[in-house]
This record gives C-alpha cells, structure tokens and sequence, in this order.
C-alpha cells in the first residue's frame, strides 16, 4: 500500500473540488458531505489491483444519514433541502433557466387553435456503458517537472487546458503538460468531462514522483460516471383539424444530479435541445426549461447524441404521432403534408437556428417504399380482426451537428473550431494530424480519403494520426458529430492550401503560367497539352529539391476550421412491431432507416455508424434507465441489472440513404455518427403505441419494456 | 429499498405465555437471523448488531434497538430497529409489530415487518430483497416457535443456505411448485 487520500488531504492544496465543463463545481473528494450513493470518499494507491482493492475493504467510512432529494420536482419546492450549501447565498436547488422562440405569440396560437395535444413524457437517465470504464495513467516526471498523462478521453487537448488551470497553482503549467490518447474502446460522450480519478492520479503522481494508474470497474463505471438525458418533458403541438401544425410549447424540468456536469457549448445549457421543431413547417414555438439539483451523479452528457437532441427529436416526433392520431390522419400523411419542403432551405426554425438543407419528402418516400408501408397498414387491419398486435413508427427527424461557428460555440471559452496539419513527406508520402480524437468512427480512412480526394494523393500513403497533444494541432475532440463537418473540412481546406502551392509548382516546373494549369486529381497538365503535365508526387519533390526561389520550401499546411454554420443531417425510419398478446415480448420485426448525412465519405463507415447508433437507440427504448428508488438508491448499478442490448436483442437493420449535400460544408458533409440513436427511439415507441393504440393507449414511456406494457394494458382493461 | 411483510400464524401455547416472550427483547432479538444484543441502555432502548450475507457483499449492521410501544393489555409491541453497517456499506431500518389474540386457548400471533435499507446491499439486492426479507422472517417465525417450545434455537444465519433456498422456492413457483404465503 502506498497511499490513502481523502478529501481533506486534497483540500491542503486546493484540489479537493474542481470546476465542470459547465462552469459549476464538482467534488474530487468530500471533504464532509456524500452527495449521492456511489460516490468517490477516498483513494487507495497500492503497488497491485489486489492490494488496492484489500486497502478499500480496511478504509471504514461512518456516514450519518440525510434526508435524500430524489425527484427534480420535490427539489424545486419550497423548503426541499438546499442540496449546494457550498454556494454563497444559494437558497434553492434551481440551476439556471433556458428558453427559446416567442412565448406571447406561442400562447395566442394556442388559444385559438382547433387541436391541441399535450404529452408528459420523461426521458430517462441512461448511461454511455462503453465496454471499456473510464481510466488514466498519470506519469509525472520529477526531474523534468513534466506529467504525461495516458488517459481514454474523447477531447485531449480540452483535458490539456483543464489541467492546466486546475494545477497550474503547483506549477504545472500547459506547456509541462502532455495528454495521450491512445486507442479508445467507445467514448459515446462520457470521456468527454473530467473525473475526480484522474486529478487524484495526477495529485498522487506529483506527490510520489511515482506512475499512478486509475480504471473504474463496471459498476463505479456505470454508479459514478456522468449519466446522459434524464429530461422531464410537458410537451405541447397546436394546430388546425385538417392536420395542419401551427406550434409547439415544450417546458422542461432538467434533473442534473447534484452539480450540472454537462460537456455543452457555454452559452447554450440544454444543448441544441432548441431542434425541437422537428422537420414540419410553422413558424411558432415556445421551449423553457430549469435546471435542478438532485441527489444523483452528475452529468448530463450526450450519449451518442449531440447535445439534448435526443430529447428534443423525441418529444416533437410522438408529439407529431399524437397529433396525426387525434386529427385522425395517418402519420406517415401528416408527416408529408407538413415537411419543410426542400427549396425552402435555408430554413430559419422559430427557436432560433439555420438548417442548412434537407429534402425530406425523398427520405420518407425512400423508406416507405422500402418497408411497403401501404401493404403494411392492410395487414395491421387483417392482424387485428385475428387478435394479433401490430405496429408501424415513424420517425422523420433533423439533427443538428458539427458544433460549431466560434461567434457562439465555446467549451469553457474555447471556441469549437477543429483543425488539420498536413506534411507531405519529399517522396509524396504524407501525415495528417487532426485536433479530434476517433474512438473507433473511422477517421483514419475517412480523412485520409477527404486528403486522398483533395489531393491525389492514394489514402493507403496517408498516415492519420490524432490524440497527442504534443504533436496533433488543437481541437476541441471528437463528439457531438463534428469531426467530419469541423476536422473533416479543416482536411479538405488545408489540402485545397496544398493544391495551390502545387500549382505554383507545377507552373514553376512546365514554365507556363498558372492559369494555363488545369488540375485533375494526381496530376496539373496544361490546357489543352495534357501529355505537358507534372504529378503530385513530382511537384512535393520538388517542394524538396527544386522549389521556386522566393517560395517557401517545403509541403505542410494547417488549418483551424471555424465552420459558419452547424449541418442538419435527417432521417426517415420506420419500424414494425410485433407484440405477442399474452406475454407482452415485443418483437421488432423490420427497421428501415434511411439516412441523410450529405455527401458520404465512405459508405461501409456510414453504414457501421448506423448500426451501431441503431442499436443505441434501441437500448433507451425497450432497455436502458438508472433507476433510483427514493431513499437514494441505485436499484440496477451492474450490467446485470442495467440491460444493454446486444447482437441478440438486436433486429437486422436495412439502411439506405438520400443524399442533400450541405451547402456550407467544404466537401457537403453534415455528420452521421449520432443520427440514429437519435432518430430510432422515437421510431420503436411510435411503434409499439401504434400496435396497441386500438386498445385505448396513447402513449408509453421509455423504456417500454414488457412488464410496463402489460401494466398499461391491464389499466385499459385488455388483461384482466 | 422498502419492503413490508406481514404474517400471521398459530400457536397453542397460551397468549400469557407467548407475551412474555415477545414482549422480552432478550428473547425476541435472538430470535432474528444473525441478530445479537450487546448492550442494555436502559428498559427501552438497547444496542445490538446484526450480520448478514448476501452472495459477496457481507454487511454487520451496528444496532440500536427501541421498544416504542409495549401495551400488556393489547398484547402489542412495536420495535424499531436502526442499523449502520461499519464498513460504510450502509444502513437498515426496520420496524416490527407483534399483537397478539386469544382464541379458544390458543394464541394468533401477527407480525408486521417494514424494513428499509440503504446502501451496497440495496442495490445488490434489489431483484431479490423481497425473497430474502420473506426467509427472514420465516426463519425468525420458526425460531420464535421454538422458543415457546422451550428448544435451543440456531440464529446464525448461514448465507449459501439463504440464497440456496431462495433459488429453490422461486424455481418452485416458477415450475409450478406451491407458491409461498
């Protein structure tokens, strides 16, 4: 055993509480009071995991217990415990306030509306359960006063500067500080924050002069770490009895465990949560949401999703549902009729954004071709007069990704541009550095091949490299669904540099002029001699060995992308339910998903984004929620208990895709990687609602497992 | 984690005899599963621990023990029982209501259980919290019995026989074996 630390220990050098991405404050270690069940109290260094773990079973902790707050609603009543104390002057367990669009004009369009539907929905605490936990090995060097930091995070250089100005006190500055981030197994946006275990390895590892290693268990991995979504949601949609929408009125309780741990831009708490629009043509909405201290972890990190849009997609498509069923009008039908129709982009939302294009008359076209949609509404009616239960879900969404233009996208100050450095080596073999870190999305073939693309250069000569601080350029990490739209373009744009100087070259080399010089990929030949012509790989090697007096040698160039607007990739899906009337399994029997993420880089790598988004969407549909019960008590803190789907749970997926390139992106990207854990649960539950919705059921809450199912029908009389 | 549990049963002793028993907490904390008293604070209020198994998480609950209402006339007694396990892994709460009636001199003794628990076991334990609750206080039933009976009684709970027979009685429900009460 070398060392047991608790908060106090922490506190002598002011590291016993530490700042969120979020601007609110987080304990490393308690110096007095347990926020909730799981928490961190004390670390053990040991020289082996088995010490370590015998040195944890001596620790003996006495706590006294508090009266927990576990629901949001009881937090913000009158009298509920002040859960921050910590806070001067703090007197209530509310955060912070958020809202968009137009209240007054919101109100009046409701007032005189012939329909409105109103749905309060809760969308679960989840968690990322990436197969490998969080962990890091802090290495300080003594001697050099220099910390090498090897940890499994989403955003390296981010983590650089958070260090930095969290020990900068003891005189590790930014420039001793060096993050590795080597292969990562799934981040999914919990690698995004910082963890109390790695400022102890790090406050351990300065103190011993020693390594310090720290890795999570599953269990402190799923009891500990940040958690995503946990949104209570009154929705609202307003609109005529011919199914037109007119509005939408969403008021949001947002449950943030007890410090708000979130990885948003600043200036925007819920996220993109304002795309809750959806993909429908009106020109009024309203959203508000508040912020709660619970007695729970703190989070609210995306999960596969790019901030909050989850929530939002789900609100506004069962809301869609809802509407369509109490119009009396198919939902596939009303869907069509109120699409933002795609000669109407750019389309300004009534929250405030942008989309930059989309065409969603195809998409949903696409996929009801794809699934027989009118064959499948018949057999629904031949299924019922036999008994059987049989759904159809649509889900028409818009995402919105790529975060984001600097004038309003920053993570604590830091603008969210993305960069690239290429260096193409004399014998036209390149490396390419990116500020984004891939945890298995691909970039290494996908930048290679924008490169490849770009420049002539085959992808196979292309090294990809990113997740080291000393080497790759800034950037803010790869979540959210921005590499492509932000590093992808910053590839594109710092190549287009490199076609430039090569065209200075070539002209240099051929003694023409350069707009005599006529590009195709590989190679520049002049006009109308194309035997007159000089490869990329000549001209870099002349970049070398011959290069133009007064020219600069060499062939390298960066960019730092700062994109002028966020992309809005789309999908239609649609999924079919089979419920089996005694015991309530619900089978699903197909799910087409067809994708709009622009101009696709590379198909395979699209395809492997989807299922796997898919499948995550599917978990917080039918498995996945941290129960609490209301003494404070995680009820599901192991993978026994927490269901993530596997292969086996999982339907075969048909995917397709429509491609609307984005107007503002270099090469017409918008990003994909997130779309369909967005897109699908909204999907699946549209869905099972629509299997059952005969029997008198109108809506379902997340996850709809079998049990809830058969409770619901059982409340409507359908079981006795 | 709350559960509550309720059972009612027959014995022929005589209702005085059985008060007396129940209303000694000498001889009724003995009677649960793994429960011992330590120490006597004064006639209402004593310390005690409690120590039980659940698959890997061992917890000893340190006790203390109040007699809240002791009515000779109605035959009632209310315990509250409040634990915290030393380890930190957490705490227990429990109170226990024992009436009893006389009839055709034989006494009906009714028992009623709410135990609430925080902590590592909770959410161990959470699927099966209300089957190990329900063999407690089998076992505290049986061995409550054989104290009127005049038997030397085994508290010591073993934890492998505990889930064992909890594994058997839900494989019986589930195989159509008779449900217990």
């Amino acid at each position: 055993m070398v060392a047991v630390v608790t908060g106090k220990d922490l506190e002598k050098y002011n590291l016993h509480w530490m700042p969120t991405l979020m601007s609110d404050t987080q304990m490393v270690l308690p110096t007095d009071t347990v926020m909730y069940q799981a928490q961190e109290v004390a670390a053990v260094i040991a020289t082996d995991r088995y010490t370590a773990r015998d040195g944890k079973e001596a620790v003996r902790v006495e706590y006294e217990p508090m009266t927990p707050v576990m629901d949001p609603y009881k937090s913000m009543e009158p009298g509920a415990p002040v859960l921050r104390p910590d806070k001067p002057g703090k007197t209530d367990n509310h955060i912070w306030h958020w809202e968009a669009g137009d209240r007054a004009k919101t109100e009046e369009v409701f007032k005189n509306a012939d329909v409105v539907v109103k749905q309060h929905m809760h969308i679960p605490r989840i968690h990322v359960a990436s197969i490998e936990t969080c962990g890091c090995v802090a290495a300080y060097d003594k001697i050099e006063n220099h910390l090498t930091m090897y940890m499994t995070t989403q955003a390296p250089h981010a983590i650089r500067t958070v260090i930095a100005l969290v020990a900068g006190h003891v005189g590790l500055t930014e420039e001793k500080i060096r993050v590795i981030s080597p292969d990562i197994g799934g981040g999914f946006g919990g690698k995004v924050p910082v963890y109390p275990g790695y400022v102890i390895a790090i406050a351990v590892s300065f103190l011993t002069g020693a390594p310090v290693k720290w890795i999570e268990d599953r269990s402190e991995n799923l009891q500990a770490d940040s958690f995503a979504r946990d949104y209570h949601i009154t929705a609202e949609m307003a609109g005529t009895k011919e199914g037109k929408i007119l509005a939408t009125r969403f008021k949001v309780l947002a449950d943030h465990g007890y410090t708000d741990a979130s990885a948003n831009p600043s200036k925007f708490p819920t996220g993109l949560f304002s795309i809750g629009t959806g993909s429908y043509n009106y020109d009024t909405a309203f959203m508000e949401a508040d912020a709660v201290y619970t007695n729970k972890p703190p989070g609210g990190v995306a999960y596969r999703c790019s901030f909050r849009v989850t929530e939002a997609v789900h609100a506004v498509e069962r809301m869609t549902d809802l509407f369509a069923k109490q119009v009396g009008k198919d939902p596939a039908q009303l869907r069509m009729e109120n699409f933002i129709k795609k000669d109407e982009f750019p389309w300004k939302s009534p929250t405030g954004g942008t989309y930059d294009s989309g065409d969603y008359h195809a998409g949903l076209e696409k996929a009801m071709k794809a699934i027989a949609y009118d064959e499948m509404r018949t057999e629904q009616i031949e299924l019922r007069k036999q008994g059987k239960l049989m759904g159809i879900g649509i889900s028409t969404f818009t995402e919105i990704v790529g975060a984001g233009p600097s004038k309003d996208f920053d993570i604590l100050g830091i603008k969210m541009f993305d960069s690239a450095e290429i260096r193409v080596h004399p014998t036209g073999k390149a490396i390419a550095r990116f500020g984004t870190k891939s945890q298995g999305q691909g970039h290494e073939t996908t930048y290679a091949q924008i490169i490849a693309e770009e420049l002539g250069i085959p992808a196979a000569h292309i090294q990809v490299e990113e997740g080291d601080t000393d080497t790759a350029p800034y950037g803010l990490g790869t979540y959210a669904s921005r590499s492509t739209p932000t590093a992808g373009a910053a590839a594109a744009v710092a190549a287009r540099k490199l076609r430039d100087k090569a065209r200075k070259i070539a002209a240099y080399l051929l003694e023409v002029s350069e707009e005599d010089l006529e590009w195709e990929p590989g190679k520049f030949f002049v006009k109308g001699a194309p035997d007159k012509a000089k490869t990329i790989q000549e001209i870099v090697f002349a970049a070398y060995t011959n290069h133009p007096q007064g020219m600069e040698a060499g062939f390298e160039a960066t960019h730092y992308y700062d994109p002028p607007n966020l992309t809005f990739p789309s999908g239609a899906y649609i999924c079919i339910v089979d419920i089996d009337p005694e015991t309530c399994e619900i089978k699903i029997r197909r799910f087409v998903a067809i994708d709009d993420c622009g101009n696709i880089i590379n198909p395979m790598i699209v395809q492997g984004q989807v299922h796997g988004g898919l499948t995550q969407g599917l978990a917080p549909a039918m498995y996945e929620e941290l129960i609490y019960d209301e003494a404070g008590n995680i009820l599901n803190g192991t993978l026994m208990d927490y269901l993530v789907p596997t292969a086996v749970e999982s339907p075969s997926w048909e995917t397709g895709h429509t491609v609307t390139p984005s107007p503002h992106h270099p090469i017409g990207a918008k990003g994909v990687g997130e779309s369909p854990t967005v897109g699908a649960p909204p999907a699946i539950v549209n869905a099972i609602v629509d299997a059952v919705s005969h029997l008198g059921i109108k809506h379902l809450e997340i996850p709809v497992t079998p049990y809830k199912l058969f409770k619901e029908l059982k409340k409507v009389g359908y079981f006795k | 984690m709350n559960t509550t549990i309720e059972k009612t049963f027959e014995v022929t002793e005589p209702i005085e005899k059985v008060w007396q028993s129940l209303s000694d907490p000498t001889q009724i904390v003995t009677c649960v599963p793994g429960a011992s008293l330590t120490e006597k604070i004064d006639e209402k209020n004593y310390k005690g621990e409690v120590e039980t198994k659940f698959g890997p998480v061992k917890v000893k609950y340190d006790g203390h023990i109040e007699i809240v209402e002791l009515d000779e006339s109605s035959h009632k007694l209310v315990l509250k029982g409040k634990g915290l396990d030393s380890k930190g892994k957490g705490s227990a709460d429990m109170e226990m209501t024992g009436i009893l009636a006389q009839e055709d001199g034989k006494t009906t003794v009714n028992f009623v259980m709410n135990i609430s628990i925080v902590g590592t076991l909770a959410q161990f334990g959470s699927r099966l919290i209300g089957d190990v609750s329900n063999q407690l206080m089998k076992q505290f039933i049986e061995n409550f019995k054989a104290k009127l009976a005049g038997e030397e009684i085994d508290n010591s709970m073993s934890a492998g026989g505990m889930v064992g027979s909890i594994v058997k009685s839900k494989l019986g429900s589930i195989f159509g074996g008779k449900k217990e009460a």
